[in-house]
């Protein structure tokens, strides 16, 4: 369910039309075949002129969800607006108490799984690229837990969070 | 003799002006050539691959708009050049093509005639084209179909008009004026990329039109077929399209009020 509100199938069923479309093929074709199509992929063909059925037909919509749909774009910018203030208060107090810098952190974090999901889905469509969309969504997800992690990392040590981490980086060129 | 002098003055400015009316028609008469590069494609020749030509006409003896120039190859230059038009005065939304890199109407783009450049002119970006200007606009015209744009209520008719209040009536504007050219749709980015399932800025104008009609009661079910990732919410408010609308609309906030009332709802 949670992956279905996140745009993803899980990885059965991710894998399953790998089987039988012609994009498992495409890994094993001659580089100078590669070459013509994009990414060295070969993608899902497209119907003539992107018309799907008569040219009296109306356009049909993905099924409406809402999870994907007005409250994934309503939390979006509910988390942006609740991360102005805390990237802000830093660069005037000067410093940051810790579960707020992890508030920050976590924020962060999603408001960047957010950014590159929107990539993924305008940059290779689920309708072009089939199984490769699922594998960059997955993929995302793996990269967002490591950074996760990282994150976990940095507040739970002696480090200072990610103000902190920061704040290092900017002194080191400044001695530099 | 006072009558005598202003004969004389009357007939010294008479001179003048007609020395004048010579020199300008004489200048004038000067050829003023400018070169217009168009795309052209032919499907009966589907081997030869698309390219521009270019035309050089004198701009004293053609019209003031870039429609105009169009008309003047067809009719003199090139007969083959294919090219949609129909009203010549930009409420028909027929002659939509690029134009030096933007998207607009060719009947109402004035030529500059005096800037010695070269004028590009191309079919809508990122559109299948049947021949040369003409640009297929059928899944266009599909996605408009979709939004059912047209009155849906549960109420009985009214027996004269159906009546609306003058403040209900304003939010039409800057909504009902889209002629559906589709110069916003194929300027925008994310409609290039996505534009089977993103329903792109002028449908979405006119889905809009409808909801925020006083007279409609159809708004949920309206809401309700945007409720994907796809069809409204790949708008990144890139705002091409008000930059481009030859009408001067602005659809980037009227998909930005369908977002903020499907965010409250």
């Amino acid at each position: 369910m949670i992956f279905a509100r996140l745009g993803i199938k899980t990885l059965g069923t991710a894998l399953r039309p790998a089987v039988h479309s012609p994009l498992h093929h495409s890994v094993f074709r001659p580089a100078s075949a590669c070459l013509s199509r994009s990414l060295f992929i070969k993608t899902i063909p497209q119907p003539v002129g992107n018309i799907v059925g008569n040219v009296n037909d109306a356009y049909v919509g993905p099924t409406p969800n809402k999870f994907t749909g007005s409250r994934h774009w309503t939390f979006e910018r509910a988390v942006t607006i609740c991360m102005t203030p805390l990237m802000i208060t830093p660069f005037i107090t000067g410093s940051i108490s810790a579960p707020i810098d992890a508030a920050m952190a976590g924020l962060l974090l999603y408001h960047c799984y957010a950014g590159w999901e929107s990539c993924i889905i305008d940059y290779i469509p689920r309708r072009v690229y089939g199984v490769w969309h699922t594998a960059a969504m997955w993929l995302l997800i793996f990269g967002t837990a490591v950074s996760g992690y990282g994150v976990y990392v940095l507040e739970t040590s002696s480090a200072g969070g990610l103000w902190g981490l920061c704040k290092r980086i900017w002194k080191h060129k400044k001695e530099d | 003799m006072f009558v005598h002098t202003q004969l004389k003055k009357a007939v010294t400015v008479s001179k003048l002006m007609r020395s004048i009316s010579s020199l300008v028609g004489r200048v004038s008469e000067k050829p003023n050539p400018k070169t217009f590069k168009i795309y052209r494609w032919n499907p009966d020749f589907p081997e030869k691959k698309p390219h521009m030509e270019s035309y050089t006409l004198d701009m004293n003896t053609t019209g003031p708009m870039m429609l105009d120039v169009l008309l003047k190859v067809k009719n003199e230059v090139d007969s083959t050049l294919t090219f949609r038009r129909s009203c010549r005065e930009g409420i028909c939304g027929s002659c939509a093509m690029n134009i030096n890199g933007r998207n607009t109407l060719a009947c109402i783009t004035k030529i500059n005639k005096s800037d010695g450049k070269d004028v590009d002119i191309y079919p809508l970006p990122h559109m299948y084209v049947e021949k040369d200007l003409v640009p297929d606009l059928t899944l266009f015209y599909q996605q408009y179909k979709s939004i059912q744009p047209y009155l849906q209520t549960s109420k009985p008719p009214p027996e004269k008009e159906n009546i609306q209040s003058i403040e209900d009536r304003k939010k039409l504007d800057g909504l009902y004026e889209c002629i559906l050219c589709a110069c916003c749709s194929t300027s925008c980015p994310s409609y290039w990329w996505n534009q089977q399932e993103y329903l792109g800025p002028a449908v979405l104008m006119q889905a809009y039109r409808w909801m925020v009609d006083s007279r409609d009661g159809a708004t949920e079910k309206r809401r309700q077929m945007l409720q994907n990732s796809m069809s409204l919410y790949r708008c990144h408010t890139i705002m091409n399209c008000a930059r481009t609308c030859p009408k001067g609309l602005n659809p980037g906030r009227a998909i930005a009020a369908i977002k903020r009332a499907m965010a409250t709802e």
